[in-house]
């Protein structure tokens, strides 16, 4: 079984955000694995350890992903592609997915993993319009794995209201919940071996295909400007029994917030 | 006496005892090398106090009197090694004395009524501690066949020869000294049998036989007392009394100037130490051989599981069984670590570095068939230790667990993977934003806003730099504390100012649970930015954070001079830069954190400024000082689930509140949680406050 997984570097979401002028302040930031697609990769290594799959990632734009991508191989992870393009500076999940249409189209694959979202937009579309350009089965969301056989998985979707359990014939694209497992830390022999190993990176031509190809010209969505979001107020304790709080409650709403 | 069979006797039993030493010796030898030399006026100096001194026996108010049991049968058997070389001597001479031990000076007769009386004070000691085994039955003790049998032979030397000097007395006395025995007899001492009250009574006991049995008696309780003699001496290294020889020398041996071996500092880029798994210890011939020493040496005794918070909170880890797997998994692979040592030996003799396939192979089939961490020692059991150091400091013969259980973890996790995944999220948490909480490294000096606080980056002009560590810069508790010693500081105008974003974690944790490449990037890091900004000073609320500044940033190139705020608090208190108030309402305890106490010996001075401010005095609780229990957040525990036994933290804060106290003290963030948190499980944390010391100063300072 040969498994392509998409990985996304986003902004660690651990930091403050700062804007100037509708955009991101870049110093101080720091970049990492998008936490859906870090546990895709580990689904991945997963099937290569238990099922022996082939295990290959790919990840778009951003600039110098290496570090992302030897963090990826230190998981255990075989090969990574790295498509980088300056036409792709304000790509969208459509034309993301057409890129990943093309590098799958050159890959024979049996089976995609991606992240069901990524932490820094949240759209949660890339791995569906990828399978709808495939024309292959998708299911979102996922849960966990199970290989029946060469052709066939089964997977646990998590729903509102319960989980289904899909059966699929590959192959197939899967969009995996980060609650599907709990990634490895990379350790030093990894690490090491990371080191030496290849990244494939490439612009689009390299790819065999075009910026007007994959749709650069005609994004079907951007951005447009970034806002920061309120911080909440710390609350207001209120003490003494039920009727004294009342009273203060009310003396406040009627005063104070003066919605009364 | 029959020097053909003495001969006999001495060739057969010095022989087999030479041989088995010979084999012990040599195994020593094959183990990995360990760095204990020099220092003889120091090593000489632990030697007296805590072997010959017996300190941690006759120290322990606890436990004086199996202590004082203990160590005057040890100083018994010292006394009377002189007697046994004199009996040695009569063997072949008759009326032998050592040079100087004769009748003809007073340190013979000085000796003869010294030697009476140890016989008789090691025959009831032994007796006290057959009846302590077999009545009283203390809890930290395993009854085994064999120490009954060594006690039992100790009873029969001293016995043997009481009887052997009553024999004689009668002989001489009763009889007219029919064989013409030697004695002293010098006219300015008087007769031997004034100073030896104890063979006279001895005598008394068989003066009913008649000449011809008191003969037999004398010369079968010689002979008797020889056999039991040779054959003690050949049954020590056979088990746990094998301390009987080892401990002098692994005292003498024992690590300087820190409480015990530091952390090895592994290249984790060396290629070899990877093909021969020897990053840390995860195979017994990867042992050094003063590791190989402790186990020798360990005598069961049970003290460092007692006080041992895992095992008394009944989790799976039981030091002196600890150490009995390991030496009996040592004994069993003896052969094969010596096998393995020659061939090591020949690859350096040939001055050839690359190792022929030949050898490699012949080296991995000398493996243990068994796992060290799996097989031998169970991995639950090597993750429950807080590495809190009350059981190094109870051994009375100095055996340094923790290193052994640090360097097997660094085994399972750098090498084999295996350590408890919980840890990931903490780990993780490092490698990103450099805090075990994960939180935005941006954040670290966030709670400093408003404060007044000098940035190193705007201002490194300053005296101190303020390591604030992990838990003062996220945690909302101890970030209170933070603030206070900023408010002491600035009161008692001390020059200093902060790392802000620029500080890392030390690096502290992650060593502990073995992960030596997070643990080295982390000190790398901080170790630059701090020789950067040419830092001299350090003070820090985080005991963890002191030990590993203080005594690990060395290794890797940082030299500082670290201080805990507890004593420089002091040292402020009493050049009166800050006035304190003995204004603290309510009694008062104080928890000594582990790494300021057993690991860094600061005592004194916390419990000086609580001294100083409270009306009501300082309480002590059952266990303080250096045998202080732990909170249990140590060794990395901190970030793991504690699902067996009870928790350590609530066996704690049950202490406290056993000791009907308002106020607890503490010098470490991770005490302050834990103990909380107990506080919290017990309903407790509105009448019992546990604060840091710097809280109760900023809040009763003048």
């Amino acid at each position: 079984m040969k498994i392509l997984t998409t990985v996304k570097k986003v902004v660690d979401v651990e930091l403050n955000i700062h804007l100037k002028d509708g955009v991101i302040v870049e110093d101080g930031l720091q970049y990492v694995i998008n936490a859906w697609d870090e546990s895709a990769v580990e689904a991945s290594v997963r099937l290569k350890e238990n099922k022996g799959a082939e295990t290959t990632l790919v990840s778009i734009g951003g600039g110098d992903n290496s570090d992302m991508i030897r963090r990826c191989y230190a998981m255990g992870i075989e090969k990574g592609i790295h498509i980088d393009d300056p036409a792709l500076a304000k790509a969208d999940s459509s034309i993301f997915a057409k890129v990943l249409q093309k590098v799958y189209e050159k890959g024979n694959y049996d089976l995609v993993i991606t992240g069901k979202q990524a932490q820094d937009t949240d759209s949660g579309q890339t791995g569906i319009i990828l399978a709808e350009y495939l024309g292959l089965p998708c299911v979102s969301n996922v849960i966990a794995i199970e290989v029946m056989d060469d052709k066939h998985i089964k997977v646990s979707r998590s729903g509102d209201d319960g989980t289904e359990i899909v059966e699929l014939e590959l192959p197939a694209v899967i969009t995996v919940d980060v609650s599907i497992n709990e990634p490895r830390l990379p350790q030093m022999r990894g690490i090491m071996m990371a080191k030496k190993k290849a990244i494939d990176v490439m612009d689009l031509a390299a790819l065999g295909t075009s910026p007007d190809d994959v749709g650069c010209a005609t994004p079907k969505s951007g951005i447009v400007e970034f806002m920061a979001s309120k911080m909440r107020k710390a609350g207001k304790k209120f003490e003494g029994d039920a009727a004294e709080i009342t009273a203060q409650v009310v003396n406040l709403l009627a005063n104070e917030a003066k919605v009364l | 006496m029959n020097p053909l069979l003495m001969s006999l006797l001495l060739i057969v039993g010095l022989g087999l005892f030479g041989r088995t030493m010979y084999h012990k010796i040599l195994l020593l030898t094959a183990l990995e090398p360990a760095d204990r030399a020099g220092h003889i006026k120091e090593r000489l100096k632990n030697m007296v106090i805590l072997a010959i001194g017996q300190k941690r026996l006759v120290g322990r108010k606890k436990e004086w009197a199996s202590g004082i049991m203990h160590a005057l049968i040890f100083w018994g058997f010292c006394i009377l090694l002189i007697r046994s070389l004199n009996l040695y001597g009569e063997g072949f001479i008759k009326g032998y004395q050592l040079p100087f031990f004769g009748d003809d000076y007073m340190l013979g007769y000085l000796y003869i009524a010294l030697k009476d009386i140890m016989e008789c004070i090691v025959l009831l000691m032994v007796i006290y501690a057959i009846f302590r085994r077999a009545v009283l039955k203390p809890e930290r003790l395993h009854n085994t066949w064999e120490a009954y049998f060594v006690l039992a032979m100790i009873g029969v030397l001293m016995i043997s020869d009481l009887l052997h000097d009553g024999a004689r007395y009668n002989l001489i006395m009763l009889h007219n000294n029919p064989e013409q025995l030697h004695f002293f007899n010098n006219p300015r001492y008087g007769s031997e049998f004034l100073w030896t009250p104890v063979s006279v009574g001895a005598a008394a006991l068989i003066s009913g036989v008649s000449a011809d049995a008191s003969g037999n008696i004398m010369v079968s309780m010689f002979w008797l007392h020889i056999m039991t003699q040779l054959t003690f001496l050949n049954f020590l290294p056979l088990g746990k009394h094998f301390h009987v020889i080892t401990s002098l020398p692994n005292v003498f041996f024992k690590n300087l100037g820190y409480p015990h071996e530091k952390p090895r500092l592994l290249d984790l880029e060396d290629e070899s130490a990877w093909e021969n798994e020897s990053l840390g210890i995860k195979h017994i011939h990867q042992l050094n051989w003063k590791q190989g020493l402790d186990l020798y040496t360990c005598t069961e005794c049970g003290r460092c599981k007692e006080v041992c918070p895992a095992y008394t909170t009944d989790k799976p880890l039981n030091l002196h069984d600890f150490n009995d797997k390991l030496k009996f998994e040592l004994f069993d692979n003896a052969d094969n670590i010596i096998k393995r040592a020659k061939l090591s030996a020949t690859k350096k003799e040939n001055g050839n570095t690359d190792l022929t396939d030949k050898i490699k192979a012949e080296k991995a089939e000398l493996n243990s068939k068994k796992q060290l961490i799996g097989d031998v020692i169970a991995e639950e059991t090597l993750w429950a230790c807080t590495t809190c150091r009350a059981c190094e400091e109870v051994c009375p013969v100095t055996i340094e667990h923790v290193p052994r259980i640090i360097a097997m973890r660094q085994g399972q996790t750098t090498m084999a993977e295996a350590y408890p995944k919980e840890l990931n999220k903490a780990l993780k948490g490092l490698e990103r934003n450099g805090n075990p909480w994960g939180i935005g490294y941006d954040k670290r000096a966030d709670w400093a806003d408003g404060s007044g606080v000098k940035i190193m980056v705007d201002d490194a002009d300053v005296e101190y730099l303020l390591w604030v560590g992990c838990a003062g810069s996220f945690d909302d508790r101890t970030k209170k504390v933070s603030t206070s010693l900023v408010k002491i500081l600035q009161k008692a105008d001390i020059s200093f100012a902060i790392l802000g974003v620029e500080e890392k974690c030390t690096g502290d944790f992650a060593r502990r649970v073995g992960n030596e490449m997070l643990y080295q990037m982390m000190a790398k890091e901080n170790i630059e930015i701090l020789n950067n900004y040419k830092v001299k000073k350090i003070i820090t609320a985080c005991p963890h954070c002191f030990n590993t500044l203080k005594h690990e940033y060395p290794q890797m190139g940082g030299n500082y001079k670290v201080i805990h705020h507890t004593e420089l608090i002091d040292q402020l208190v009493k050049t009166g830069k800050i006035t304190l108030n003995k204004s603290l309402e309510g009694s008062l305890t104080y928890h000594d954190p582990c790494y300021l106490g057993r690991y860094n010996s600061v005592y004194d001075q916390p419990r000086s400024i609580l001294q100083s401010i409270s009306k009501d005095g300082l309480k002590e609780l059952g266990r303080h000082g250096r045998e202080s229990f732990c909170c249990g957040a140590g060794g990395g525990r901190m970030w793991m689930e504690e699902t067996i036994g009870k928790r350590i933290n609530l066996e704690r804060a049950e202490e406290i509140v056993g000791r009907k106290i308002a106020n607890v003290a503490v010098g470490c963030p991770f005490c302050l949680t834990m103990l909380e948190d107990g506080m919290k499980e017990l309903n407790k944390e509105e009448e019992i406050k546990t604060q840091d010391i710097a809280e109760l100063v900023a809040k009763n300072m003048a």
